[in-house]
């Protein structure tokens, strides 16, 4: 259970989250949606330790465990996941050795043994398979002259090797064909478990066709302003924020 | 004769006769041919006329050599047999390549561990053996480099690889210098020649190896003279003692078509200077420079390349990246020199690099100098820090930080072995470079 009270958080001195209030329970799926500006992306950032995002009051706990505390890896290793709105390109680095390297590192930090390199290479196949990426794409370069839509996809496949607890998706559905946003939506579905919490960061409804969430967020001005069930998304969709009541550009 | 003295030591300069006496007894078997001791005096009195280059001369603007005018570093001796010298040569030595092996320890042949199988058109001498091998280069009255004379003179061995025409060696040579524990303030100094006739084909793997604890200077001068359609691969892996000083100076010249591929990593020594001086001297011959070099506190690497194409038609690509961190300097100098006839040369230089402390140096110079004008020439120099974003990505995904800079480091430099089809050096270059990063890099 991720459970987030008060967060206030600064970014370059600019106060961006001013007080968000959200748990997250096992099993569960979140959307939060809001107004460019609204501090979606701080959020998830903030959730995941990335530096440059002051939390400067408030607390983020997951499974009673202060997150706030850890490094970024060790969020990581205690099962958390962060789908990229920007996924980065990492020249020189094999995505095959990056995944390994990344999955051991997580077994390391919970005490357990290497995988097997023949296990490994099992796991990263059938995953790649599951979520039609080429194989060939892993042996090349991290994202490395991958178009918008692979990107996304390689972040689907970290996503299920890793096999993550609890996945923050920092508008992994931005700037996706429907093909795509497919392949997205299938990599979510298959995350999802009793044992696994989800949330979705996202500007528009249409990822929310497919994958249904449990509770809708709206934040705005760096809080959450309305929460809600699945009809949520499809009334912002209709009416725009500004016909529920929310000011665009309220940060 | 003005003598500009930058050295004080007395072995080099006025006691220079006592020295020749050393250099032929007890270190080496037999007392030396008289061209031999008159090309040693006369590269002597050359050194002398010039000194060590100092800090105005601009190929060594980067090295301060100042430092040499107050250290005494006396000739090196031939050293016992011991498990030093063992374990050094096990760390150079790759067993899985039977070819040639000649092992230098302190600048002097070993013949227990050396080994010279007979191979078609090949003769592979050394200068302990065979001093008459090395007359021509020895005693040449070329206008070389005041620190190759000092070698000349003071050179106690070296190995000469000859192929004739169309030999093609089944197998690499591994040339491996290694350093005791007893050179403090020694030197050892040797020399390479490499002659390829026409179409024949070689590849040798040089390790540099030495102790921590001692101040030692190795100084190799090597020549590579290939003929038409000759090609050659040199790798070099410097992993000498931190304290040392360790400069290598190669002159390559290529025949019409002929291919010289040179690929170094630096990662010991105080101070290290690898010269690469090509001439292209007949058409469509080229040259490959690539080389990674990675330092930290204590240390320098300087790289300086040289590619004269002399001919049109001539290809020269470098790629070298360094690393620097914390207290780690570097430099790069890399000039191309395309002669007014040199038309349709196809010359490219690419020079990065990764600094990961404010307190490491990065120096880059590099020059194209054109005189044709139907060329295709480019040079390229960066500097910079690890990308945050790339570090973030990676500990989002569970690495910590001293294993993602790991990592980031490997990739800068992957490039310079990308595209190496010996799977055995490969593993080399990449086990010593993630070796030195667990080791050492900054958390």
């Amino acid at each position: 259970m991720l459970e987030i009270k008060n967060l206030h958080v600064t970014v370059g001195g600019k106060d961006i989250l001013k007080g968000v209030n959200l748990t997250i329970k096992d099993g569960e799926v979140h959307a939060i949606m809001g107004p460019n500006g609204a501090g979606k992306s701080t959020l998830s950032y903030a959730i995941c330790g990335k530096d440059g995002y002051d939390v400067t009051e408030g607390s983020v706990t997951y499974n009673g465990k202060d997150l706030l505390a850890m490094d970024p890896n060790e969020r990581a290793g205690e099962g958390l996941f962060l789908g990229f709105q920007y996924p980065v390109e990492i020249p020189g680095v094999s995505n095959m050795n990056f995944l390994r390297t990344a999955l051991n590192s997580q077994r390391r930090y919970r005490g357990e043994k290497d995988m097997a390199a023949v296990d490994f290479l099992k796991l990263v196949r059938e995953k790649a398979k599951e979520l039609n990426m080429d194989p060939e794409m892993l042996k090349r370069a991290v994202n490395v002259g991958f178009s918008g839509g692979e990107k996304k996809r390689n972040e689907m496949v970290q996503m299920s090797v890793l096999d993550p607890r609890m996945a923050v998706l920092d508008e992994t559905d931005s700037g996706l064909d429907i093909d795509a946003l497919r392949i997205v939506a299938d990599g979510i579905n298959r995350l999802r478990g009793s044992d696994k919490s989800i949330l979705m960061i996202t500007h528009y409804q249409r990822l929310l066709d497919y994958v249904i969430p449990d509770f809708v967020h709206v934040l705005a001005g760096g809080r959450i302003v309305k929460t809600g069930g699945k009809d949520l998304a499809l009334q912002l969709e209709e009416k725009g924020y500004a016909g529920l009541g929310v000011a665009e550009n309220a940060a | 004769m003005t003598v500009k003295l930058y050295i004080e030591n007395p072995e080099i300069g006025p006691d220079f006769e006592a020295t020749q006496e050393k250099l032929s007894l007890p270190d080496n078997p037999s007392p030396e041919a008289s061209w031999l001791k008159h090309a040693r005096a006369t590269a002597m009195d050359k050194f002398l006329t010039v000194g060590i280059p100092g800090p105005k001369v601009e190929e060594w603007k980067y090295t301060n050599l100042g430092f040499l005018a107050n250290e005494n570093f006396a000739l090196a001796h031939r050293a016992a047999q011991t498990s030093e010298i063992t374990a050094s040569f096990d760390e150079a030595y790759m067993a899985a390549i039977t070819g040639p092996v000649i092992v230098f320890v302190n600048g002097y042949l070993d013949k227990t561990l050396s080994r010279f199988p007979k191979e078609g058109g090949m003769a592979l001498t050394v200068f302990s053996d065979d001093p008459e091998s090395f007359r021509q280069d020895l005693a040449a009255r070329d206008d070389s480099t005041s620190l190759n004379n000092l070698n000349r003179a003071l050179v106690t061995d070296g190995y000469s690889l000859k192929l004739s025409e169309n030999t093609a060696m089944a197998q690499p040579v591994q040339i491996i210098h290694i350093v005791t524990a007893e050179t403090d303030r020694q030197s050892a100094r040797t020399r390479g020649q490499i002659t390829l006739a026409r179409g024949a084909k070689a590849k040798i793997i040089e390790s540099f190896m030495g102790p921590d604890a001692v101040r030692y200077w190795s100084h190799t001068i090597s020549k590579v003279t290939l003929e038409e359609d000759a090609e050659l691969s040199l790798f070099q892996v410097q992993l000498q003692g931190k304290q040392a000083i360790h400069m290598t100076e190669l002159h390559s010249s290529l025949g019409k078509k002929a291919n010289f591929n040179h690929m170094s990593l630096q990662l010991g020594a105080g101070m290290s200077r690898t010269e690469i001086i090509n001439n292209i001297d007949g058409e469509f011959a080229e040259v490959n420079l690539k080389g990674a070099y990675l330092g930290r506190v204590k240390q320098s690497h300087d790289i300086f390349t040289r590619v004269n194409h002399n001919v049109p038609n001539g290809e020269s690509h470098q790629l070298f990246r360094g690393v620097s961190d914390e207290g780690g300097k570097s430099a790069f100098q890399g000039k191309v020199i395309v002669a007014r006839d040199a038309q349709k040369t196809n010359a490219h230089q690419s020079n990065k690099n990764l600094l990961l402390s404010r307190k490491a140096e990065a120096n880059a110079k590099p020059e194209l100098l054109i005189y044709a004008d139907d060329v295709k020439c480019s040079h390229g120099a960066t500097v910079g820090e690890l990308d945050l974003d790339q570090l973030f990505y990676l500990r989002s995904r569970g690495l910590d930080e001293k294993s993602a800079k790991e990592l980031l480091v490997e990739a800068f430099i992957s490039e310079v072995f990308d595209g190496l089809d010996d799977e055995i050096l490969l593993h080399k270059f990449k086990e010593k470079t993630q070796g030195w990063l667990t080791d050492k890099v900054v958390a």
